[in-house]
């Protein structure tokens, strides 16, 4: 036997006095839950049994509305509105067919697109959720149901609240839209927020773009729950025959989103979405005060979103996807474009600080400039004859400036621009801000792999070839020189406050670098602002203004236009007229600028798409804002006029003295 | 009388019938249960739980035969290499593992995700039975034969899995160590000190230490998935849908609570209330008598075993299949507080019907090889 069995075969007998507890622990368990289930199935079977059958609990979510968000004087932006949904609650549906069939009848909608809806929430959220069948119901939808309702069971009316948005276009990209949270997103979201608590539902409303995106978590709030005892056919019961719910019954109250107090200023908001309306205009343009905080942000053409609100149509969605203006992007910070002549004031100010040219040297500026064995054109065929750097900011001189570029070389350039802020991100709160672009020898050769050619500084000095920015960087660019050197971080939310108005964050103005710190990398002098400011002044005030046509009596605005080619053309083109081409090849008009002149309050940056001038295109959208800002904060000045007091005194060296600038 | 008669009788004759039928009748319950669980009035494209199910069911009894065939003291030899590469695995998922419902509890093998603490279990008692199969203790265990079992065998997995979090596994790892530890018998004055140092820390803790806030995280802190109103309004539903079945309930698929508005995880953790309202107080019975039998047969078996390793083993098994019934039974019928425990051969579940059966059939092979008095 041994040669079977192990020698601590007896061993193994040592336990037999401990099985007895184990058989005593298994025999009293199954005694302890059978009299247990005696209590419950037997003893108060009769009276669950009821209970289950009339009764059971149901939670239904309350939404909670969404913050408010207010304008810098509290007026509303974007508010809430309410209205009614319908919803099917599929577990109290006797036949689900024959109601999707009434129901579908009842809104005008195909009895399938009901059934699509079931199964789709029943994938999603499983089978317990009641499923929104239509929202934004109209009167006579709401009478159909309540009529409806009497026959089939599961079919409610809820209360919902709807997102507003009362300036409708304007602005639309800026402040965003909320949709639904979709299937796809559901898992993604879920994850990404699970830290924070927050558990998504198909369904649920979520910011998608601008701000309702950017500051989702504030304005979002927390959706309250009633519990309530329903019947198996889902209708309210009463009673409570065991006091099983006690404390289960009742309503959790939802709480609303935080609300936002913007920086944006609705009358200059409106101010400049109307002069886009006028000029039938497409672009984006903003205005900011000089410490950041912007005041207006336009994109057009734009959208309505509270036609997200109610659940876009395809067939919209469709349309503004494919419309080639883009009405969905956000201009002011998604566009790329060259600067053009926009870029000059920014080389005058690097070709000062780096003194490759005074005040007072007299430059000799004609039609053409021969650079190797490429003609370099001025826009203007007969050109400029002898000019200083104001002169040449004025009437936007390329061959000062391709002198300009080719004295300073890129190395130089990209140190000044990159200070003012192009090719970086600006960090306002806005999503998909684009970086742009300001090119440099090292980064041609990482991603092109070329050399960096010296006929690439003329393009550059005139704001052409591989330089890329939008209308925010630029304002933020012309700010600086401004307020003589401060690179500002633009904002856009002034405050965020809870749902009973009590101040939670204060976002405070921010100094990113001051170009004119005399131990920073800059330390660009006062003087050499000046000079810069004096030029962009002349080309709204100056005789020769290429802005004169947008000047304003009572307020010197400064500033410079520029155009964007959208394509190249041969020499002979360049002259043609830009309004002869078809639209998509016209020029892009740019107007970036402060105001006033001397001590600005305000920048503005306008990007006015195919428009050919930047003069007529850009600066007219310029004037309106800067317009309506002093009509609301400086009502005083609209008496003023300027033009008669201040004689422009034009530039320090108007006659040509004896240091020309040969070639 | 002797081995000869065991070498001559067929394989058939050598399983423990006694041990088998309960098993395949928790199961077939467990079957027709889950489809009715899984295919309630208002629902669509749930066979995928359902078959997927029947998928594991089939692998688990490979897994069965198979451990059945194979002498459990190769798995013993094994065993600390067993435990160590589980261990690693519990190690990999505090670090590479999915997060789901707040914990990270899964590694993501592609086909499924594996929850390691689930096998640990299995590991737990089979090196435990090594260990303590190797002495004997005729007065009981000291502090000193302890340390080593408890403290590093039992403890080390126990905080791995408590850091994931999953208090509820780790409490299991803890209660099933300690069966076998107790089963072994440990010295009476060593059991009198721990008892009453546990008494007195928890509820002098519970009354003087704790505030209520704190008291309800640790509830949270068993299972966060669950808010307070959740919790309750779990156990009142399961309350009523148990109750309801009243003596024979309300028939196959016709359970109003369990097809109609009720809790999300009916086919795991709840699954025994769906049973007691469509069988009534005659199908819940009739289970945990059922399981009963099983618990039975396994004890006759560790009595039968030809060494102590295999007593323990299946002492070990009996042991963790007994708490789950317990822990989760007595959650569905509102003895114990809601712990996210699932019911053994009832509840959905891949890992842990692998798990089970591979624990089975350990068992099953002690079975086979045991000493016939």
């Amino acid at each position: 036997m041994s040669q079977y069995l192990p020698s601590n075969e007896m061993e193994a007998k040592q336990y037999h006095p401990r099985y007895r507890l184990a058989y005593l622990l298994v025999g009293f368990t199954v005694l302890v839950f059978s009299f247990r289930l005696w209590y419950l199935q037997i003893i108060n079977g009769a009276e669950l049994r009821q209970f289950s059958e009339q009764n059971s609990i149901k939670e239904t979510k309350i939404p909670a509305p969404r913050g408010i968000i207010y304008d810098r004087n509290g007026e509303v932006l974007v508010e809430n509105l309410p209205g009614f949904e319908v919803t099917l609650s599929p577990q109290y549906v006797s036949n689900l067919e024959e109601t999707a069939e009434a129901l579908g009848a009842a809104l005008n909608m195909p009895a399938s697109y009901v059934m699509q809806l079931v199964q789709k929430s029943r994938r999603v959220n499983g089978p317990f959720r009641s499923v929104r069948i239509k929202d934004n119901l109209t009167r006579d939808d709401i009478f159909n149901i309540e009529v409806l309702k009497q026959d089939y069971t599961g079919v409610d009316i809820k209360e919902t609240v709807l997102r507003a948005y009362p300036l409708h276009e304007n602005g639309a990209q800026f402040f965003g839209y909320v949709g639904e949270v979709s299937k796809r997103q559901l898992p993604l979201l879920n994850e990404k927020f699970s830290a924070k608590g927050i558990k998504f539902q198909q369904g649920d409303l979520i910011g998608t773009s601008g701000l309702e995106e950017g500051y989702d978590l504030e304005l979002r709030g927390k959706d309250g729950i009633s519990v309530a005892q329903v019947d198996a056919h889902g209708r309210e019961a009463f009673g409570d025959p065991m006091g099983l719910l006690g404390s289960m019954g009742g309503v959790t109250q939802a709480a609303p989103g935080r609300n936002l107090i913007l920086t944006i200023d609705k009358d200059i908001q409106e101010a400049a979405w109307q002069s886009f309306l006028e000029g039938n205009r497409i672009g984006g343009a903003i205005a900011m005060k000089t410490n950041g905080e912007i005041l207006a942000w336009v994109s057009a053409p734009s959208f309505d979103p509270n036609e997200f609100s109610t659940g876009i149509s395809p067939d919209l969605w469709r349309r503004l996807v494919n419309d080639p203006d883009k009405p969905l992007r956000n201009k002011p910070i998604q566009d790329h474009n060259s600067p053009g002549s926009t870029f000059k004031p920014l080389i005058a100010l690097a070709s000062l600080a780096e003194n490759v040219v005074t005040p007072n040297t007299v430059v000799a500026c004609p039609g053409a400039l021969r650079f190797g064995s490429r003609l370099y054109h001025d826009h203007l065929k007969g050109g400029h004859g002898n000019i200083v750097i104001t002169q040449a900011i004025e009437r936007s001189s390329n061959v000062f400036f391709y002198k300009m570029g080719d004295r300073l070389g890129i190395d130089k350039m990209f140190h000044y621009c990159d200070g003012l802020g192009i090719g970086r991100r600006t960090g306002v709160e806005l999503g998909g801000e684009r970086s742009g672009l300001m090119p440099s020898a090292p980064w041609k050769k990482e991603t092109i792999g070329e050399e960096w050619q010296l006929g690439e500084n003329l393009s550059v000095a005139i704001g052409q070839g591989f330089v890329l920015t939008n209308p925010l960087q630029m304002a933020v660019a012309y700010n600086a020189i401004g307020n003589e050197g401060k690179i500002v971080k633009p904002f856009v939310v002034k405050r965020i406050l809870s749902n009973d108005n009590k101040v939670l964050r204060e976002n405070e103005p921010q100094v990113v670098r001051d170009l004119a710190d005399p131990s920073g990398p800059y330390h660009v002098k006062k003087e050499v602002f000046k000079t810069v400011k004096e030029g962009l002044r002349l080309v709204v005030n100056g005789e020769r203004g290429t802005a004169r046509g947008s000047r304003l009596a009572y307020i010197e605005m400064a500033g410079k236009t520029g155009t964007s080619q959208v394509m190249s053309f041969s020499a002979d083109q360049i002259y043609g007229s830009c309004e002869a081409r078809p639209k998509y090849q016209r020029h892009h008009g740019w107007f970036i600028g402060y105001a006033p002149a001397d001590n600005p309050e305000i920048a503005f940056g306008v990007l006015a798409e195919h428009a050919c001038h930047g003069a007529s295109g850009a600066a007219p959208v310029a004037k309106a804002m800067v317009a309506a800002y002093v009509a609301k904060y400086h009502p005083e000045w609209l008496e003023r006029d300027l033009r008669k007091t201040k004689k422009a005194p034009g530039a320090p060296a108007a006659e040509p003295s004896s240091n020309i600038e040969g070639e | 009388m002797n081995g000869f008669q065991i070498e001559e009788r067929g394989f058939f004759k050598k399983l423990d019938w006694n041990f088998i039928i309960p098993l395949l009748l928790l199961q077939f319950i467990g079957i027709i249960n889950l489809y009715s669980a899984t295919h309630g009035v208002a629902e669509i494209e749930t066979d995928r739980l359902f078959l997927s199910q029947i998928f594991w069911l089939v692998n688990g009894w490979m897994v069965f035969i198979f451990m059945t065939f194979v002498d459990y003291q190769f798995f013993l030899r094994a065993a600390y290499l067993i435990y160590a590469l589980n261990a690693l695995a519990l190690i990999a998922v505090m670090f590479f593992g999915k997060v789901a419902l707040g914990a990270q509890r899964w590694l993501d093998l592609g086909f499924f995700s594996y929850q390691p603490s689930e096998s640990m279990k299995l590991c737990i008692i089979m090196v435990l039975a090594k260990v303590l199969s190797q002495k004997s203790y005729p007065d009981g265990m000291g502090v000193k034969d302890l340390a080593f079992p408890l403290l590093i065998l039992i403890g080390v997995p126990f905080f791995i899995t408590a850091e994931q979090p999953d208090l509820g596994t780790a409490m299991m790892i803890l209660i099933i160590g300690s069966s076998i530890l107790f089963f072994v018998r440990i010295r009476r004055s060593i059991l009198i000190a721990m008892t009453a140092l546990l008494v007195v820390g928890a509820t002098g803790a519970w009354f003087f230490g704790l505030r209520d806030y704190q008291k309800h995280r640790i509830y949270t802190f068993i299972d966060p998935n669950q808010d307070p109103r959740g919790k309750g309004y779990n156990s009142i539903q399961s309350k009523i849908a148990v109750g309801s079945g009243q003596m024979l309930g309300k028939g196959f698929r016709k359970g109003t609570q369990s097809q109609l508005e009720f809790l999300p995880e009916r086919h795991t953790d709840f699954i025994y209330s769906v049973l007691s309202e469509e069988f009534g107080f005659f199908g819940s019975f009739f289970t945990i008598a059922t399981f009963g039998l099983l618990y039975l047969a396994m004890l006759r078996i560790a009595q039968q075993a030809r060494d102590k390793a295999g007593a323990l083993l299946t002492i070990g098994v009996m042991a963790s299949l007994f708490w789950h019934m317990f822990i989760n039974i007595g959650m569905v019928i509102g003895l114990l507080p809601i712990v996210g425990i699932p019911l053994p051969l009832l509840s959905y579940g891949g890992s842990n019907m692998l798990t089970t059966m591979a624990a089975l059939g350990l068992v099953s092979s002690v079975s086979y090889r045991k000493y016939l008095f």
